[in-house]
């Protein structure tokens, strides 16, 4: 996380020299655009990408990610994990202070995490942490140890987008409205209909960004996000609809950026009714669709067609799992194979917003006979639907849902345990189409456990092949991360981090 | 007379209360889970539980209507789930963006409707009146959303004239208020017409224009003043039509208003944001009905409320 904390932008310089800023002078100010506005300002309450976005230039966590998705020291400038895999020591960075002035140390970091698994504080973050961790104590100023149930190789990652929160300001309540943190920036104000200010931090332990603020803004209009970039009103917008990246490509007014993207597009398939029990009919499905079409017609090219559940930026991710062709005529055998030669209807739920994706996937399975009726549904019910028992699915009808899901953290835990383990059955998480191997259980407790890196990443090779012959899904595509960027702004060169955040530190 | 009004004002805090029962339950009648949608699509299933009752949801409705009556008899409308802060708060943080927004659009819809429509009346018949009439007629029918896409698209992207977003300064004013006021204004103007035209057919026109009086004097101070019941009704009535097209405006235009709060708010079944942001509504729009009656009755003495 760090890697973008190191916010910097150009600045004064550039407006001294190329007078490409604003004719008044005031201070430096890069404008960045969302289409969401952050639900809190609460590290520990949300698990909205956009939210810890405006979040990441306030916060910082033991350890970062660097080139290449490794993680870095950040706040703890060393750490250890014992023989049995369950006890993480962390040495901390000293003479660091919060932005309200209390120290950072061994008591801050225990109470961060410690909140985050207390079930009376409610927070909507704990969720990784509940099952995992057992107590977080200050072994001295400086060291902190954490005690986990059980060896847990997605710890070190975790801890990477886990932000550390000053526990004076968390003791006053005020952390949902005003974020304390230790990064580069701090906190001025949130204006919830307009924007979130920040102010660069000079008593920063690191490298001081050039930009002396960051102002956060949203639409919920993703035309608007269009339209600001090139008037400037946005200095910055992320994430650019494809839609849009396609039209401003020619425009000398605004400069794309382009970075790896962390999510996956899927469609789950509801294993425990007919027709979608059958093996053979979720095979049809993946041989019916057309990876390649969807990725130019649905991203304009800004992505790839999906092989594995894994997305390429994850940890482990298996360039090599063999996914399926486009061959309707398989399909079409296939389907007769399974006795559906005459033709099936299913019922898919999607969010409006995913609209023409559903209509494109409609249109390639009524080639081999599939008729597709699509559940379009505002993303209220749309939660509500997608997450319902295996009973409520079945009473409403509901054969598959149409879904993305990208891991903050880039390891392949977070986007596998959710989706596909028999104990992440909707509505105890996201196993939408109530798929079970126990073998692949036992692949992914496995992994999860295991600390030597390569081993793992050959447990979760098998487990990508897997899951793609078991087929729960119909893997669509991995989105390109783009953002676009006013030519003209003094925002340096700004570049996209793994997973679509946004860094503009000039580098 | 008196008995009246004394009704109408007593009757306001009633309507409110069922207002605010109608809306507390239809806000939880509305599909879509408001804990899931605080914690996210990623969160497992005990994190939304606690959630949820750290949100109060898992009383039982009685319960929960109970405290929020409670909560609005002192003023509290409870607080946000989204920013956190009171609801009260963030509506009068709102509030003077959408009441600024809406009273220069509704100036703009009465000047522009007035106008129109005494000129199309003056001229009825002839092609300036058909002319007015279709610009009022394509005015009620375009959709505020598209006409507000183009004109930015236009004045602030291709030409640069005008800022694009947010409300900063009054020339920031000019796009939203255009696109907000010119449904009310197509619907006042027509109305005016009609009521103008109805009053120039009246005897005492004739005998003002035997008496001499010609010109604006006759159309404004003896014709206008008489047709403005039928308009000033309709105005009144637009007020409310107004409040709703903020709602879409403001979303357009990224303006800081309540409207742009209450989207946010139904997206993610901020139940108390959404009941406070309504209930105020409803409270604005039966005060400016009751402001309406009262303007009746002061410019035309014969008419009698019982």
């Amino acid at each position: 996380m760090a890697a973008r904390l190191r916010v910097v932008a150009v600045a004064a310089a550039c407006l001294a020299v190329f007078g490409c800023g604003r004719t008044t002078p005031q201070p430096s100010r890069v404008t960045i655009m969302q289409f969401e506005a952050p639900v809190t300002m609460d590290p520990g309450d949300h698990t909205s990408s956009l939210t810890y976005d405006v979040l990441a230039p306030i916060y910082e966590a033991l350890t970062k990610f660097g080139e290449g998705l490794a993680v870095e020291p950040s706040l703890a400038t060393a750490w250890n994990v014992d023989a049995t895999g369950t006890k993480w020591t962390f040495t901390l960075r000293r003479n660091v202070r919060f932005q309200d002035g209390s120290p950072f140390d061994a008591e801050a970091v225990a109470h961060s995490f410690a909140r985050l698994v207390d079930p009376a504080r409610g927070l909507a973050g704990g969720s990784r942490f509940r099952a995992i961790l057992a107590s977080v104590t200050a072994a001295d100023t400086y060291t902190v140890v954490f005690t986990l149930r059980r060896p847990y190789a997605p710890f070190l990652r975790v801890t990477a987008v886990t932000p550390i929160v000053s526990e004076a300001a968390d003791a006053k309540g005020i952390l949902s409205s005003r974020a304390v943190g230790t990064g580069p920036y701090k906190f001025v104000e949130w204006r919830t209909g307009e924007h979130v200010l920040e102010e660069r931090n000079n008593d920063y332990w690191g490298a001081r960004p050039a930009a002396q603020q960051l102002l956060w803004t949203w639409t919920s209009e993703p035309v608007l996000m269009n339209m600001s970039v090139l008037t400037g009103e946005a200095d910055i917008v992320n994430p650019l609809p494809p839609i849009f990246a396609e039209a401003l490509q020619k425009s000398p007014r605004v400069q794309l950026i382009e970075g790896v993207g962390t999510s996956v597009f899927w469609v789950a398939l509801n294993m425990q009714t007919k027709p979608l029990s059958d093996l053979r009919v979720r095979q049809a499905l993946n041989y019916a669709t057309d990876r390649d079409a969807l990725v130019r017609t649905q991203l304009r090219g800004f992505g790839a067609p999906a092989n594995s559940p894994l997305a390429p930026a994850d940890f482990g991710y298996a360039a090599a799992t063999r996914g399926y062709g486009y061959d309707p005529a398989r399909a079409k055998r296939l389907l007769a194979e399974a006795g559906y030669g005459e033709g099936l209807t299913l019922k898919m739920a999607a969010q409006e917003e995913d609209g023409a994706l559903a209509e494109a996937l409609q249109g390639m399975w009524a080639n081999v006979g599939v008729r597709l009726e699509i559940e379009s549904m505002e993303h209220g019910v749309y939660s509500q639907t997608i997450f319902g028992s295996p009973r409520q699915k079945q009473a409403a009808g509901i054969d598959c849902v149409l879904a993305a899901w990208a891991s903050d953290n880039a390891d392949p835990d977070f986007q596998l345990s959710p989706l596909y383990a028999t104990d992440a059955w909707s509505p105890a998480s996201a196993n939408l189409g109530f798929y079970s191997n126990p073998r692949l259980d036992a692949l992914l407790a496995n992994a999860a456990a295991e600390l030597d890196p390569e081993k793992r990443k050959a447990l979760y090779a098998t487990a990508q092949q897997t899951i793609v012959d078991d087929a729960p899904h119909v893997l669509l595509y991995y989105p390109q991360a783009v953002a676009a960027r006013h030519v003209g702004s003094a925002t340096g060169a700004a570049r996209l981090l793994p997973g679509g955040r946004i860094d503009f530190d000039g580098k | 007379m008196r008995t009246y009004w004394i009704r109408k004002l007593l009757g306001l805090p009633l309507i409110l209360l069922v207002a605010s029962f109608l809306i507390f339950a239809a806000v939880r009648l509305l599909p879509g889970d408001p804990a899931r949608l605080m914690a996210g699509m990623q969160a497992d299933q005990q994190v939304v539980n606690s959630v949820r009752a750290r949100l109060g949801l898992d009383k039982p409705f009685a319960v929960q209507y109970a405290l929020f009556l409670r909560g609005v008899m002192h003023g509290d409308l409870g607080v946000s789930t989204r920013s956190h802060k009171p609801v009260a708060q963030e509506i009068a943080d709102r509030f003077p963006y959408t009441l600024a927004l809406t009273s220069v659009s509704y100036a703009f819809a009465i000047l522009l409707g007035i106008t129109a429509g005494v000129v199309a009346a003056i001229y009825g018949g002839k092609m300036l009146d058909h002319f007015v009439m279709l610009g009022a007629i394509s005015g009620a029918s375009i959709a505020n959303y598209w006409l507000a896409l183009m004109a930015m698209s236009l004045f602030a992207v291709q030409l640069g004239w005008l800022p694009l977003l947010g409300a900063h300064g009054w020339k920031s004013y000019i796009l939203p208020s255009i696109t907000l006021g010119l449904l009310p204004g197509a619907v006042i103007a027509r109305m005016c017409r009609a009521s103008m035209l109805e009053i120039l057919q009246q005897d005492y026109i004739r005998t003002a224009r035997a008496k001499g009086v010609t010109g604006l004097r006759l159309y404004l101070k003896h014709a206008l003043r008489n047709a403005l019941v039928p308009i000033v009704t309709i105005a009144g009535m637009n007020f409310g039509s107004l409040l709703g097209g903020a709602v879409i405006t403001e979303t357009v235009f990224n303006w800081p208003g309540v409207g742009r709060l209450m989207i946010d708010a139904v997206r993610y079944r901020d139940y108390a944001t959404i009941q406070g942001i309504t209930l105020l509504t409803v409270a604005l729009v039966t005060s400016i009905n009751l402001a309406v009656d009262l303007l009746i009755g002061a410019l035309d003495p014969r008419i009698r409320f019982e």
